[in-house]
């Protein structure tokens, strides 16, 4: 009997166990399975500019190679662009030629190598750049040949614009069109090599109108300073204090221009242009809109990033190609950093020379020139979340942001925006004690600040009463002491002088 | 002991907070102060210290409460309260101060009090303030500092009957002597290690030769 017993025990013992096992294997989500598979970490900075590591926002899906496609292999290609029919236009450098594939990058839709010019064969030497406008029409930057050509989709000519004259530019300037994007309007914005005095742009018949968005230098005291001292010879040896010059170009929705450029302190590696070509980016809490914040200081991989590409994607939200590091830096409107992911290396998903990113359908698409391969990443949930959120709060709808948000927290505790978005949510709803909480934990001390002024208001209404009734009777037991001791005094008084 | 710590010597503890000049004299001249309580009140100081930076309001308050540490601090604030006494010992026993260690010890300790008060009330008020009322706590904590620092120095030219000119030589040349202090330290230090590594390299020499 004992023994029937034990065995049943043991029945019970295993079967819970077996239940135990089923169900842990259930919770494990399949996510974090991914993650420790991953070739790169994900992760951002906190309020105190620590590294922090997240949940995984972006994995690789895949990447492109000219032969996967069906042609031969890109060589050094140098920028692709998204059209707005969902094509992908790939400026295949090397090859002298330009590559269409298909919305699903699986196959060539065709290939511009020749144009008909007038009636004579034209070619490519070295496209660098190239961009379809909203009027489909696609620019490419013929950097060798020191034009922009202006196609159908289909490869029909319809115009070129190159020798820009105009008294602002040098006598032995020359010509040699990198990275090209155009507005709504048809201005044509181009970044040319050596041109350190900014952006060329072109009215949509091709005229030179002028330098845009100028990077401003910044000599510092101390180097004045220097200068002041050094003889002429010495002026002479030293080295120019020139502006970066841009490296990436992208547009938004408002025709606001989007252009990065590497900066050597790295605080600012973008630029969000307005018409007049005035710097109208907003940075976030830390002020940095340059990629890395901590860097070492030594070796390969150390110094600041050095951002290649912008790409504005959806809602305020862009993101920026560290060639460095390899790393993609997205940021929202308000110059918050959402996430951070990519590195360089040689398994699937790394990179070696990236040089230009595009976003399509939730995917981020990054250009290897090294590889000659186009490297796709899809986005986690906790990416889609993070996504969606931003674009909800750029919409103004915070309420329905917060449930995004608290599913936010539910991958990423420590999630300082989403705590942050979360409190601002509560304190539009009127919910101060709340909103006061999540937003100590988001650090956001402006905001955190209303949050109290508005709670301790509150809580001066409701206990007024309490209040003003310790007050009174706290004066009145004060005037009634003094009354009291003042008469005890008089009475030693009276009796001093009664002995005297 | 009990004499040390009485209520007479914590009273006029205080009567030296309302009145520098005179309570400096009479700590100098006639035995009012108290080492112990000196000593007990830089612990206090930089305990309040610590307490102000963990837990002031997160609104006017910037520092990681995970890089404080509360024992580390006393033994560094008692460190130092240590070499300047030793450090403006050593100096106005030069210059013809009339102090003694002891009450340079009590000037210093009772100088505390004035933060002690305002780094504490400071704490508690800074979770009542909104970002934009943050000065009033900036003040307040600043009165206290700026109260100590005077009672430093009045404490400092009574103990020794100086000029103010001459405090605040002596005060300049103490931070002399101070950094001549550590230098000798580190230099004792690192030649006591030496000839130890000497000794220590003989005797494991003759370990592994017998």
């Amino acid at each position: 009997m004992g023994g029937s017993a034990m065995k049943k025990k043991n029945l019970i013992k295993r079967t819970a166990a077996a239940l135990l096992a089923a169900t842990v294997l259930l919770l494990v989500p399949a996510e974090a399975v991914q993650a420790e598979e991953l070739p790169y970490d994900t992760y951002n900075y906190n309020y105190r500019q620590e590294f922090v590591i997240t949940p995984a926002a972006y994995v690789p899906n895949g990447s492109v190679t000219g032969l996967s496609v069906g042609t031969t292999d890109f060589k050094e290609p140098q920028d692709f662009c998204v059209a707005p029919d969902g094509l992908i236009y790939v400026a295949d450098t090397g090859n002298n030629r330009i590559v269409v594939l298909n919305h699903e990058m699986n196959e060539v839709v065709r290939e511009i190598a020749t144009f008909d010019r007038n009636g004579t064969a034209d070619t490519f030497n070295a496209p660098y750049g190239v961009c379809v406008s909203e009027n489909m029409e696609l620019y490419i930057a013929d950097s060798n040949n020191r034009r922009i050509v202006v196609l159908t989709p289909e490869g029909e000519f319809i115009k070129i614009v190159d020798n820009p004259q105009s008294e602002i530019l040098d006598d032995n300037f020359e010509f040699i069109p990198l990275k090209v994007t155009v507005d709504y309007a048809d201005r044509i914005y181009a970044i040319v090599k050596n041109a350190f005095e900014g952006i060329l742009v072109f009215e949509s018949n091709g005229d030179f109108t002028g330098y845009f968005g100028t990077i401003e230098v910044s000599i510092s005291l101390w180097e004045k300073f220097w200068r002041r001292l050094a003889s002429k010879e010495e002026r002479s040896k030293s080295q120019l204090y020139i502006p970066t010059e841009f490296t990436g170009i992208d547009v938004d929705d408002g025709g606001f221009i989007y252009a990065s450029n590497i900066d050597p302190d790295g605080k600012q590696a973008v630029r969000r242009l307005n018409p007049q070509g005035k710097d109208v980016i907003q940075k976030g809490e830390n002020g940095n809109v340059g990629g890395d914040i901590l860097t070492g200081m030594y070796g390969d991989y150390s110094g600041p990033s050095q951002i290649t590409d912008v790409v504005y994607r959806d809602k305020g939200i862009y993101s920026l190609l560290d060639r460095r590091r390899g790393r993609i830096f997205t940021y929202d409107k308000e110059g918050n950093l959402l996430y951070i992911f990519g590195g360089v290396g040689s398994q699937e998903g790394t990179f070696n020379v990236p040089v230009a990113i595009e976003s399509i359908d939730g995917e981020i698409i990054v250009l290897d020139a090294y590889y000659g391969a186009i490297m796709r990443f899809s986005e986690t949930r906790y990416g889609k979340l993070i996504n969606e959120a931003v674009g909800l709060r750029f919409d103004g709808d915070e309420t329905e942001a917060i449930e995004k948000w608290q599913e936010v927290l539910r991958l990423d505790a420590n999630n300082e925006l989403a705590n942050t978005g979360i409190g601002k949510a509560y304190l539009t709803a009127g919910n101060n004690r709340l909103a006061m909480e999540y937003l100590e934990l988001g650090m956001n001390r402006k905001y955190y600040s209303i949050a109290w002024k508005r709670y301790r208001n509150e809580l001066l209404a409701k206990n007024m009463n309490i209040i003003m009734t310790v007050v009174v009777v706290l004066i009145i037991l004060w005037v009634v002491y003094k009354k009291w001791r003042k008469k005890k005094r008089g009475k030693a008084v009276e009796k001093e002088g009664g002995l005297l | 002991m009990k004499q040390l710590f009485s209520k007479e010597k914590w009273k006029y503890a205080f009567y030296t907070v309302s009145h520098p000049a005179d309570g400096y004299y009479e700590i100098r001249h006639r035995e009012r102060g108290s080492v112990p309580i000196a000593i007990l009140l830089v612990i206090l100081f930089s305990i309040s210290f610590s307490i102000n930076r963990i837990s002031a309001s997160f609104i006017v308050n910037d520092v990681d409460p995970m890089t404080v540490n509360l024992l580390s601090e006393l033994v560094s604030v008692l460190l130092l309260y240590l070499l300047f006494c030793v450090g403006n010992w050593s100096i106005t026993c030069l210059m013809n101060g009339e102090g003694r260690l002891k009450d340079i010890a009590i000037a210093l300790g009772y100088a505390m009090i004035p933060m002690i008060i305002c780094m504490n009330i400071g704490t508690i008020f800074s979770h009542a303030v909104a970002a934009d009322e943050g000065a009033f706590y900036v003040m307040i904590i600043g009165i206290g500092i700026a109260y100590g620092v005077f009672m430093m120095l009045i404490g400092v030219m009574e103990v020794h009957n100086y000029t103010l000119g001459k405090t605040l030589l002596t005060i300049f040349l103490t931070f002399v002597a101070i950094f001549i202090i550590i230098f000798v330290v580190l230099l004792v230090g690192d030649l006591i290690n030496q000839v130890y590594s000497f000794f220590y390299s003989i005797y494991q020499e003759l370990i592994f030769r017998s």
